[in-house]
């Protein structure tokens, strides 16, 4: 794995962390070790390893979600995944609804990733009761990471993808 | 049925009110906020925020799909919708149910007849509630004089679709009410999309009575006494206080009456007020609407009966009957509430939006205050200028004074001008001590005399 490709995953680990329902989680992988906690307090894993590494909480604090039916308090979540490249600029979603990657179910869909996007196209679509909204590209540039998951709701501001200014 | 997890689809200070209540229930919570809300109190107390939209409330608390939507991926089994925003609004309750999702509130058909004028008109009068002599509906400028010669002058003419106040015109002669019909025609039009008019007496000297109801669906309603709301600007309210002491024992039973009988005639579900116009000279009372929601001056309501009514409204939506009878329910006391906004009262009362500096607030037994803001909190400049309503309950109206008057003593925010010092003129003024004040009054005599001292 090269370092990009690393920093890459670590980023879209913590993004996917932030949006799951997870309290806590440590990740070892060889000599390499992250622990993500949600909450300030943190509990159990902490005592386990050595070595933690508390995701920096970014500037904005964002309500988290809530895991099924178990309810906890909402804290800072990043926002901005932390080791994208510099150039790399987020789509974020322009209101609440559910992020659809592809025109219809089972079509291809809109973009993915490495595709070169052109300013006006077409990247997803927004739905709210059954109303479809298109998001577009407002500058052109490689797409570099889809940070939702199809048919998820995402809410307003949540970052959709990663595009690579050209 | 009973409701797991509730949907707030609100902000402020009621947002808040709401999370709380649920909280006292066990139920779980969920929030919805604009882009603007993402710090607020609600949104940091809620088990969950959910960001709808940008600040704009047009686009994010204003739109009742992105509401359901939200409320429905959040695994929410209930939805309130506060006061103001869509909470009358057909449109949420219909979504909520057929997403399966109980609102907070009366049926979407109700909220339906009782947001057209005429209509609830119409169910007061069947009911046997007295009305303010008036008219059904004018369609010419021709009826228009002819009727308001009929009810007598001055003659306000009104919109039917309208209500708070808005869409009026005022006539004291018949060429004014023939003059008049045209402009309030293009008014209606122009403010609710529906120029159908109506007329009613006008009275100069009047106060506004509200009874607070809460119904079961099943024709069963309780009261909570009444509240009087004559200090208002513009047709709205600054202070309100439970109960009405102008009117006599015997007046306020039939006021009570005349409310249940009407909410009772159409299985009323859920929490409503009953608006009325109390003609103090003549010693009568006339319906004027009923508001199909929760409103902002219920804590007056609560003081005096001690009965928590958003816990109540949050039961009967998921399928409970009235916690209480009655007979059970003693009204004691006397409470007062000043809605403090975060405006200048020497500047016209112009909305100052801005980050509150310093805050401290009152406390104490007879103390409650209801606020979702603190130090460094934002006023921001989307939504209404509310900073907090500040309640205080004695044992009598004159106590009541007095304990609002400290508590307004002991207010102290800095960051934002703010109308506490004009409640402290309020409630200090011997108009007000006497109860001699009208709705009409603050306009006509002290926000004048303030400005003539001010000079």
């Amino acid at each position: 794995m090269t370092s990009s490709e690393f920093e890459r995953s670590v980023a879209v680990l913590l993004t996917e962390f932030s949006r799951s329902g997870i309290a806590e989680l440590n990740v070892l992988s060889g000599d390499f070790e992250i622990y993500l906690s949600s909450h300030a307090g943190g509990t159990g894993l902490r005592q386990r390893s050595g070595k933690q590494l508390m995701v920096p909480p970014r500037a904005e604090q964002v309500a988290h979600p809530m895991a099924g039916e178990t309810s906890r308090k909402p804290t800072a979540i990043v926002h901005e995944p932390a080791n994208f490249p510099a150039n790399a600029r987020i789509v974020t979603a322009p209101n609440l609804g559910t992020f659809y990657r592809a025109p219809k179910p089972g079509a291809e869909p809109y973009v993915e990733v490495d595709a070169m996007i052109a300013e006006g196209d077409e990247i997803c679509l927004i739905e709210v009761m059954k109303l479809f909204t298109a998001v577009r590209a407002e500058a052109s540039g490689r797409l570099y990471a889809i940070l939702a998951e199809d048919g998820s709701m995402v809410e307003a501001g949540q970052p959709l993808f990663a595009l690579l200014d050209d | 049925m009973a409701i797991k997890r509730l949907f707030i689809a609100n902000r402020g200070e009621i947002a808040l009110r709401i999370v709380r209540a649920a909280q006292a229930l066990n139920i779980e919570t969920v929030v919805a906020v604009s882009d603007a809300d993402r710090e607020s109190a609600a949104a940091k107390l809620a088990d969950r925020a959910i960001i709808l939209g940008p600040a704009a409330a047009a686009k994010s608390y204003l739109d009742p799909r992105l509401v359901v939507h939200a409320a429905r991926e959040t695994g929410c089994d209930g939805l309130h919708p506060g006061y103001g925003f869509l909470s009358e609004r057909a449109i949420l309750p219909r979504l909520c149910a057929e997403h399966g999702i109980a609102f907070v509130g009366p049926e979407p058909d109700m909220i339906d007849a009782l947001g057209d004028k005429l209509r609830a008109r119409a169910m007061a009068r069947d009911a046997g509630v007295p009305l303010v002599p008036g008219s059904d509906c004018i369609a010419t400028a021709a009826d228009a004089r002819s009727e308001a010669k009929r009810i007598g002058f001055p003659v306000l003419i009104k919109a039917s679709a309208g209500g708070g106040g808005r869409g009026m015109v005022i006539a004291n002669s018949a060429d004014e009410a023939e003059a008049g019909f045209d402009r309030a025609t293009a008014e209606a039009v122009a403010a609710f999309g529906d120029g159908t008019l109506f007329m009613e007496r006008f009275v100069p000297e009047a106060r506004h009575v509200e009874v607070q109801l809460m119904g079961d669906g099943t024709g069963k309603v309780l009261h909570f006494g009444e509240r009087d709301c004559s200090v208002q600007r513009r047709y709205q309210k600054l202070i309100e206080e439970a109960p009405c002491v102008a009117m006599g024992d015997e007046l306020r039973a039939r006021l009570h009456q005349s409310a249940v009988a009407l909410a009772a005639s159409v299985n009323y579900r859920n929490a409503g007020t009953a608006e009325f116009l109390f003609d103090v000279m003549r010693q009568e009372f006339y319906f004027i609407e009923v508001n199909a929601r929760i409103q902002v001056e219920h804590p007056v309501s609560e003081a005096i009966s001690g009965f928590d009514l958003v816990q109540e409204q949050i039961r009967i939506a998921g399928g409970a009957g009235l916690s209480v009878r009655q007979e059970d329910l003693k009204l004691a006391g006397h409470a007062i509430e000043c809605r403090i906004n975060a405006e200048d009262s020497r500047r016209d009362f112009m909305p100052s939006p801005g980050r509150i500096t310093r805050w401290d607030a009152p406390s104490g037994d007879h103390v409650r205050l209801d606020s979702h803001m603190s130090e460094g909190a934002m006023i921001s400049p989307f939504y209404d200028s509310m900073i907090g309503k500040l309640i205080v309950h004695g044992e009598s109206r004159d106590r009541a004074i007095e304990l609002m008057s400290d508590a307004l003593d002991n207010f102290h925010i800095e960051g934002v001008p703010t109308t506490i010092d004009l409640h402290r003129d309020i409630v200090n003024h011997p108009d007000f001590r006497a109860n001699r004040i009208h709705t009409r009054w603050l306009e006509q005599v002290l926000l004048p005399e303030r400005e003539r001292n001010a000079a």
